[in-house]
């Protein structure tokens, strides 16, 4: 059993990233087994911890009142989120793949799934920080997760999909490319969505 | 006998070079010095020259100006020579571009800094020195297209295509909105009242970034990128059609700025339309740039500097993509006037325009001084202190700018607006804190990067290069200057 198909193997993968890697090169999981196992669960922890915290302390933009929300726009927010963080895992991994073509890399889907999961981990465990919303205390920690993701992609690139460090490099650039351009899209059409009075109460 | 004239003139470019990199460090250290009074507003110490209005406009100015056009000038005035099989067209009235570039750039921010500004973003720089860019931006054009010119081969290759756009556009920009009365030798006024002087300073202002920071540096990715990957470009036609849909849809852009202002809505709408349609070219140029590296796995493991061209390419793709949206109207109410603008700019401007430069001196430099980059561990270094400088610098800006939106444009029962400008500034602190922490970082990369060219000047001496007769290559001469 591959270590990335049950949420349990997880921090023997980060302690170990690059045994993880060459093990999920020799043995590509099943992409089911890898989201019902892991995927789904690591998912799941940023908006759970999201939701507990904004309902307990509120979200604190740094402003002198923290913003309290009712636990009915509490979960539907955390379901948006969940369903935005599921939106960008599957289509990372798709893209991923469409990609594998022009870069010689093996195209087996459970690969990119795995691939993702790994790289995913250190921020979805850094979310713990959302039991606490507040916006400089999550930065704290997610942005040095954020770095080890990175680290974690640009090595499991090459190691997970077969290819030379060189390619590795350009296609973890690629992914990273599509994963600032889906952000931004976010962005926007979160932007497009509040001016037409889906959200926060705004005065546009 | 040994004639200067038969080679190729890179010392000008060797000077241009080494000057954009002294204007890189210092543009840099303003904005770094900026960005921590945003932090600690009393960094300021009561000094005028140090106040943030003052510092930021010293900041723009010198990146923009001093390590921005700089560049443009080393890499067009180097690439021309060798796409033209020709010497450099009148190369001593060239050394006075250089010479007249470097001063009018100088104490124009000199002046900028002791409170001479014409109040316009971009084109601060007062009515005198106005004046004196005009005289040395026309006798940089006289060297460009005088040396193509006197071409030795037919064709003009696509890299001047771009850098003739630059120069062009930019000329025209610049003297029409930058005609003034002036009132005495530091002050004047704009010709344009009110709605006109806006849609003027806008249409200059979008253009810069259109023509200088994307059309010039093009120009300089279509010939050093190919040169770097050792293949020609993925598809030829692709970028001739792309120079043409850019250089068309690009002019029509400016009123962007200016949505929801006092300016006609289908001008407006104009603008949003005009700024959807570059999508297509940016990201054709940006698809043609991808394609030519892939296949070239070999150099990305033997050369340093193509990596910053690689990441320079996902940048350029990023910062294509969110202009256009942010020009959507319905996005841009909320995203205008906040830190969103800052980090589109700098997405653009670090991961576009500072890594593709940087990319391209790590190539010119060791070449240029025959020997190899000092230290490749380094420029290794210099790469991952830019992704990272880079990235946070955005992130912090994406996650700020949205904050800002939000509060800005929030309202109470009573509809009156919720919160006020202190409370926005103090939920922008954690914002602030971590792009000092991303400015710094890349700043670091650019010292390190420095202080390895400096040591690979130091260690090499300069390769004079002589035009290929026609039917022949071009021919090294080996000899020192």
């Amino acid at each position: 059993m591959s270590a990335v198909t049950s949420i349990f193997g997880i921090p023997g993968v980060l302690i170990e990233p690059r045994f993880a890697f060459r093990q999920l090169a020799n043995h590509p999981p099943k992409p089911a087994d890898v989201f019902k196992g892991t995927a789904l669960w690591l998912g799941a922890l940023p908006p759970v911890f999201a939701a507990i915290g904004m309902h307990e302390h509120g979200w604190r933009l740094g402003t002198v009142e923290p913003l309290l929300l009712s636990w009915a726009a509490t979960i539907w927010i955390a379901i948006l989120y969940f369903g935005a963080l599921l939106f960008g895992f599957l289509s990372s991994a798709l893209v991923g793949r469409w990609m594998a073509a022009t870069y010689g890399a093996n195209q087996d889907l459970g690969l990119y799934f795995g691939l993702l999961t790994i790289v995913g981990a250190p921020l979805t465990l850094g979310s713990v920080m959302h039991l606490y919303p507040d916006v400089f205390l999550n930065l704290l920690v997610l942005v040095p997760c954020l770095i080890w993701s990175m680290y974690l992609l640009y090595t499991g690139v090459p190691l997970a999909l077969g290819i030379e460090p060189e390619r590795g490099m350009l296609m973890a650039s690629s992914i990273i490319g599509y994963l600032f351009v889906a952000f931004v899209s976010l962005l926007g059409i979160s932007a497009f969505l509040w001016t037409v009075g889906i959200g926060p109460r705004i005065g546009v | 006998m040994d004639n200067a004239a038969d080679y190729y003139e890179d010392r000008l470019v060797l000077a241009f070079t080494v000057c954009s990199i002294v204007w890189a460090l210092f543009g840099m250290a303003a904005g770094l010095y900026a960005a921590a009074e945003l932090v600690w507003p009393r960094l300021n110490f009561g000094v005028p020259e140090l106040s943030f209005g003052r510092l930021r406009t010293v900041h723009t100015n010198a990146v923009l100006f001093g390590f921005g056009v700089s560049a443009l000038m080393a890499t067009s005035i180097y690439s021309v020579q060798r796409t033209c099989h020709t010497r450099l067209f009148a190369p001593e009235f060239a050394w006075y571009v250089f010479i007249g570039w470097q001063l009018t750039i100088f104490f124009g921010i000199a002046g900028i800094a002791l409170g001479a500004t014409g109040g316009k973003e971009y084109a601060e720089m007062e009515w005198p020195y106005d004046v004196l860019i005009t005289v040395v931006w026309v006798a940089y054009a006289v060297v460009f297209f005088g040396t193509i010119a006197t071409r030795k081969i037919h064709a003009i290759y696509i890299s001047n295509w771009f850098y003739g756009a630059f120069i062009i556009v930019v000329a025209m920009l610049h003297i029409v909105n930058n005609l003034a009365v002036p009132v005495d030798l530091f002050k004047s006024y704009s010709l344009y009242a009110g709605a006109q002087d806006a849609i003027v300073q806008w249409w200059y202002g979008h253009n810069a970034v259109g023509f200088l920071l994307t059309g010039g540096f093009l120009g300089m990715m279509y010939y050093f990128l190919p040169k770097q990957a050792e293949r020609p470009i993925w598809s030829y036609r692709l970028s001739v059609v792309a120079f043409w849909a850019f250089t068309y849809s690009y002019i029509w852009a400016g009123p962007h700025h200016l949505h929801f202002n006092s300016i006609p809505e289908w001008v407006q709408s104009l603008a949003m339309v005009m700024s959807l349609v570059l999508l297509a070219p940016s990201w054709a140029t940006m698809i043609n740039g991808i394609m030519t590296v892939a296949g070239a796995w070999r150099r990305l493991r033997e050369d340093p500097a193509l990596k910053f061209i690689v990441l320079a390419l996902a940048f350029y793709g990023l910062a294509t993509f969110e202009g256009p949206m942010m020009a959507i109207r319905s996005v841009n109410i909320i995203s205008h006037f906040t830190e969103w603008t800052i980090g589109h700019v700098h997405s653009g401007a670090l991961g576009w325009n500072a890594l593709i430069t940087y990319g391209t001196f790590y190539f010119l430099i060791p070449r240029m001084c025959g020997c190899d980059l000092y230290s490749v561990r380094w420029a290794n270094w210099h790469f991952y202190l830019a992704l990272a400088g880079t990235m946070l610098y955005i992130l912090s800006m994406w996650g700020a700018g949205v904050t800002q939106g939000l509060l800005l444009l929030s309202l109470d029962e009573y509809g009156i607006v919720k919160y006020s400008f202190t409370d926005v500034m103090v939920a922008m602190r954690p914002y602030y804190q971590l792009r000092l922490i991303g400015g710094a970082l890349f700043f670091a990369g650019t010292l390190l990067m420095g202080l390895n060219l400096y040591r690979t000047i130091e260690a090499g001496e300069l390769v004079r290069v002589r035009p290929p007769r026609p039917g022949t290559g071009g021919v090294l001469a080996g000899a020192s200057a």
